[in-house]
């Protein structure tokens, strides 16, 4: 049969119990009167041992978790019949609150930690945008726990295990470094509640565990927690620090802000003031340890000082605007940007497209459409020309002999991102549809890796899509090209039939490729255009 | 013949002599000019004789009423009013003539006359019978003329029966009876200090409780304090009129519609201040005044006038000695060019010496409710208070205002023994912006009163420890 074992009452007045340590896990044999875990009141600390011998087959609460007197924080099977637990539990515990506790290495109500992934090479820190579980959540392996943003994508994170949501460290919009643990989730299993108060000090203090609190308002209240005030030889008041935690306020940016007080401290009333400015404008909010260039971008829309009134709202960018206002700017500061433009006749394409759509969505489950012709072009033109898919690094020019076609994909409601098809030169056109399709659905679920951005050698971006016929791109630092597609559109054009030149009726595409003249000259630009047209032209639809 | 400096300031009080030293200090040539002796009321006439005077109350006080409970006794308990008077005089005349000197220390010349601006950069040194004694040219002038009792119809102050504060601390005979009108900090010291003594005090007020500007759980500590004593309190109550009627006074009051008419040897008129800005060229040279105060801009102390400066009570409430030198301080430093940050006067502390003493800085419950924070409010009793117990002192707390949203300390308000030197360190902690935690992990000693502040802001997160 099932024994419960509950947290013993250890005193008149003490309703509530720590469980500081398991000494037994989930699956465990135990034996009557042998400890399985140690808990810790408000008047003594004392280890619980078995009501009867048994296997623990259930495990209810986790380290650290405070409990209700008469919880059941754990379950017995025992193989007889007898049915006591709690009395002599409460009996028992009494007796042994002297005894040493037995010394065992096992323990059960495990806690995972969840920490703030790694998102690149470059990438040191995250910030989490968005907790969808909260503390006491019961959640299913790969289930999304937060979403975060980092200079290079957003995404979210799924969980690594099944359990339940023990502790949140981290709040939203915090920024923390990689490999932090933002979250713990006890895969114990069992009934975890919000904490109704922080554990005691003496607990604290003697598990030598530490101790996390699972709102991150309470974080808030912890001294140095989240704002490390110590990197930095300025003074800060308590209130500008309680200020800074309450509304988010980065460290970095209380470093950026002139000080009115004495010395150039910063204020109360600097810290509101900035406040203010931020939630008015966002213009004039500092960048986190940015390169140059962004600062330069900030200053320009500073330069603007418009202020929210009659006829004018300022909506505060968010990230994935600041890092496409920040990539722009460099690139645009980077490369010495120019453009060519042809005309592609895609007809025979087009005709294809129209004929196999059915047949090719019945077959392989995909849209057909013009993107991946264009990107198998696009890659015979690159292994053709490879200094079109290269990079420059200082005086040296890099050649790559992968291709990894980025794609750029337009994120509603106001963003943009560029993943890459990794190896696209292996991939034909049916591999090419699949990926490019897989990347959009990825960019706009918010489901992006930072593989899926990184070490990209060319992209192509589509804004034909949106009627326009031919645009002069900016380029994808670190490539050195980028090809823009145009609308398709029914042309009349002359053709030449037999040495007789007439009029025809085709479909029409231009072609843009903006390429840094550091690397690519006009030449080379135009041999790489030509590639492409002749290969749509002749496209061989064997290939498909 | 014409004296040059680069700054002149004109009135010797606690605003103009502490800018004059800071002035001198700077390496300004400076001239301070008052007819009177240096110190200004503060000195002469308000702060310092009347503490002087409220020490005697107090003693007598605690040897009279409380004696017994210290197992002290005195037969035949008495005092001689003249010499409480005589005390609180050559107090006042020590610590001026200290001023005096430091004025010589400083290099600083002091000129003994009327002051009357001529110009924007003269001030003419005036005799009693308005002869020009000399002329005083100067680049900057600093006007520090204060405030003086403010005088209405209704109340004809004849300065011996209505009298104003600077009579009621040289009297040279003992009143019976005194009504004291208007229950601020000046009204309420004296009222104290005569009720001590064995007089019968009345206080009229025409707000709804004593001490008006305080917060109101300590205005009604306060009046529940006076009442024990015997003190009558009027509020919400109106002076109609007084009228000198023999050796008496005769006091029309009405509150509710209802008329009253009160006697009493006395009347100390203590409605209020006003600036003195009138009749030493002010309005010649059009500095801008704004309800008879001067208008400056509070950051600088100017006035309209480019190179004339204004600081002190002529400025305006909140008539405290300790904000008119500090404003003589920010006023040459800000002068001399240096970046130092405005006064906060939201960080201003005010402190009655009457017995339980009063103390605040910052908003009152009510003014920060008003003001629409959210606040915390923590209590402490001084009864709960193991110091407070040893010393007899068991009257009053300390209650702290905190912004729920930062844990800033938005105020803090104490009534009780030694509450005005308590002040002290929540003046740091506020203009250091401590918040709720920085007080509760300052570790007070034990024991003192002062604990008392650190269970207060504890009380207000639910972890004080002594109550």
């Amino acid at each position: 049969m099932k024994v419960d074992v509950v947290m013993p009452k250890m005193g008149e007045s003490v309703n509530e119990g720590t469980i500081i340590k398991w000494h037994k896990k989930k699956g465990d044999k135990v034996e009557k009167d042998e400890i399985i875990f140690e808990i810790s009141t408000d008047k003594v600390d004392t280890e619980i041992p078995s009501p009867e011998d048994g296997v623990l087959i259930d495990i209810k609460a986790y380290e650290q978790e405070t409990v209700d007197v008469g919880t059941v924080v754990a379950v017995i099977q025992t193989s007889g019949g007898t049915d006591d637990s709690q009395e002599e539990t409460e009996e028992q515990t009494e007796e042994k609150i002297e005894e040493e506790p037995a010394s065992t290495t096992q323990v059960g109500g495990e806690l995972v930690d969840i920490i703030m992934p790694k998102m690149g090479e470059s990438v040191m820190e995250g910030t989490i945008i968005k907790w969808h579980k909260k503390v006491g959540d019961k959640i299913e392996k790969d289930e999304i726990i937060f979403e975060i943003s980092t200079d290079k994508v957003d995404t979210e994170v799924p969980s690594p295990e099944a359990g339940i949501l023990a502790e949140i460290n981290v709040a939203e919009n915090e920024t923390v470094e990689v490999d932090t643990v933002v979250a713990r989730l006890s895969t114990s299993g069992g009934i975890v509640k919000e904490k109704k108060s922080e554990p005691k000090k003496e607990q604290l203090a003697e598990s030598k565990t530490e101790i996390k609190k699972e709102e991150p308002k309470e974080i808030k209240q912890q001294p140095g927690k989240d704002l490390s005030v110590g990197k930095s030889d300025r003074f800060y008041s308590p209130v500008v620090v309680n200020i800074a935690r309450s509304e988010n306020i980065s460290f970095d940016e209380l470093e950026s802000l002139d000080g009115s007080g004495a010395d150039g401290r910063v204020t109360k009333k600097d810290v509101m003031d900035y406040l203010e400015t931020r939630k008015g404008g966002g213009a004039a909010q500092p960048s986190q340890s940015k390169p140059k260039v962004q600062q330069t971008a900030a200053e320009k829309s500073e330069d603007a000082k418009f202020s929210a009134g009659e006829g004018i709202e300022l909506i505060p960018m968010d990230n994935i605007r600041k890092r496409i206002m920040y990539h722009m700017v460099n690139s645009r500061d980077t490369s010495v940007h120019v453009t060519a433009v042809l005309e592609a006749d895609v007809s025979k394409i087009h005709t294809f497209i129209q004929e196999n759509r059915e047949r090719f969505l019945q077959n392989t489950g995909v849209k057909l459409t013009y993107m991946p012709f264009i990107a198998y072009a696009c890659i015979k033109a690159l292994q053709k020309y490879p200094y079109v898919n290269a990079s420059i690094d200082e005086n040296n020019i890099v050649l790559k002999k992968f291709i990894n076609l980025g794609i750029a994909v337009a994120v509603e409601p106001n963003g943009l991102i560029v993943p890459n098809i990794k190896k696209a030169d292996e991939k034909s056109i049916l591999g090419l549809t699949k990926a490019i399709l897989e990347l959009s659905n990825k960019s706009r679920g918010k489901g992006l890796t930072p593989d899926d951005i990184m070490d990209g050698t060319f992209t192509i971006t589509n804004y034909g899509v949106f009627g326009s016929l031919f645009g002069t791109p900016i380029i994808n630092q670190p490539e050195v090209g980028i090809l823009g597609i145009g609308a398709v559109q029914k042309k009349p054009v002359v053709v030449e039939v037999d040495g007789t030149d007439s009029i025809a009726i085709k479909s029409m595409m231009y072609l843009s490729l903006s390429h840094d003249h550091r690397l690519v000259d006009g030449m080379l630009g135009g041999k790489f255009l030509i590639e492409i047209k002749d290969a749509l032209e002749n496209f061989d639809t064997n290939l498909v | 013949m014409a004296k040059s400096f680069d700054i002149a300031v004109l009135g010797g009080g606690p605003g103009g002599y502490v800018a004059a030293i800071r002035a001198a200090q700077l390496g300004y040539k400076t001239a301070v000019i008052d007819k009177d002796n240096l110190g200004g009321i503060c000195l002469n006439w308000g702060c310092i004789p009347t503490k002087s005077l409220l020490k005697n109350a107090e003693l007598y006080d605690s040897i009279k009423n409380h004696g017994e409970e210290f197992g002290i006794k005195v037969e035949g308990l008495s005092y001689d009013f003249s010499k409480i008077i005589q005390r609180s005089r050559d107090v006042s005349d020590k610590v001026t003539k200290g001023v005096e000197f430091l004025m010589k220390k400083n290099k600083i010349e002091r000129f003994r006359g009327y002051g009357k601006l001529k110009s924007k950069n003269e001030i003419q040194i005036l005799d009693e019978n308005d002869n020009e004694i000399e002329l005083v040219k100067a680049d900057k002038i600093i006007i520090a003329t204060g405030a003086r009792p403010k005088q209405v119809p209704a109340i004809p102050v004849d300065y011996k029966n209505i009298i104003t504060s600077k009579e009621a601390m040289s009297l040279d005979k003992m009143p019976d009876e005194l009504i004291v009108i208007g229950a601020g900090a000046i009204g309420v010291e004296f009222a104290y200090f005569y009720s001590v003594l064995g007089a019968k005090v009345t206080i009229i007020e025409m707000l709804d409780r004593v001490v008006p500007v305080e917060d109101k759980e300590v205005s009604d500590t306060l009046a529940r304090s006076f009442k024990k004593r015997g003190i009558k309190i009027y509020t919400n109550t109106k002076v109609e009129k007084a009228v000198v009627k023999g050796k008496s006074v005769l006091v029309t009051i009405e509150k509710n519609g209802k008329k009253e008419e009160l006697k009493a040897g006395k009347v100390l008129n203590a409605i209020g201040v006003t600036g003195n800005v009138e009749g030493f060229g002010l309005e010649e040279l059009r500095v801008e005044l704004f309800k008879n105060h001067i208008k400056v801009d509070k950051a600088t102390y100017r006035t309209n006038i480019e190179n004339i400066y204004a600081i002190g009570d002529v400025i305006g409430p909140p008539w405290l000695a300790h904000v008119a030198s500090a404003e003589g301080v920010q006023c040459i430093e800000k002068i001399h060019g240096m970046h130092i940050p405005d006064i906060d006067y939201n960080s201003i502390p005010g402190c009655t010496y009457c017995q339980p003493q009063v103390a605040s800085i910052g908003l009152s419950e009510e003014k920060a409710k008003a003001d629409g924070y959210e606040i915390k409010i923590g209590k402490f009793p001084f009864s709960a208070s193991g110091k407070s117990a040893a010393i007899g002192e068991r009257e009053g707390f300390v209650k702290l205002i905190f912004n729920a949203k930062y844990g800033e300390l938005l105020g803090a308000h104490i009534i009780g023994a030694e509450a005005t030197e308590l002040i002290a360190e929540l003046g740091i902690a506020k203009s250091h912006e401590a918040t709720y935690e920085s007080i509760i992990q300052t570790v007070h000693a034990h024991p003192t009163l002062s604990e008392s502040i650190m269970e207060a802001a504890a009380n207000a997160y639910g972890e004080a420890i002594n109550i």
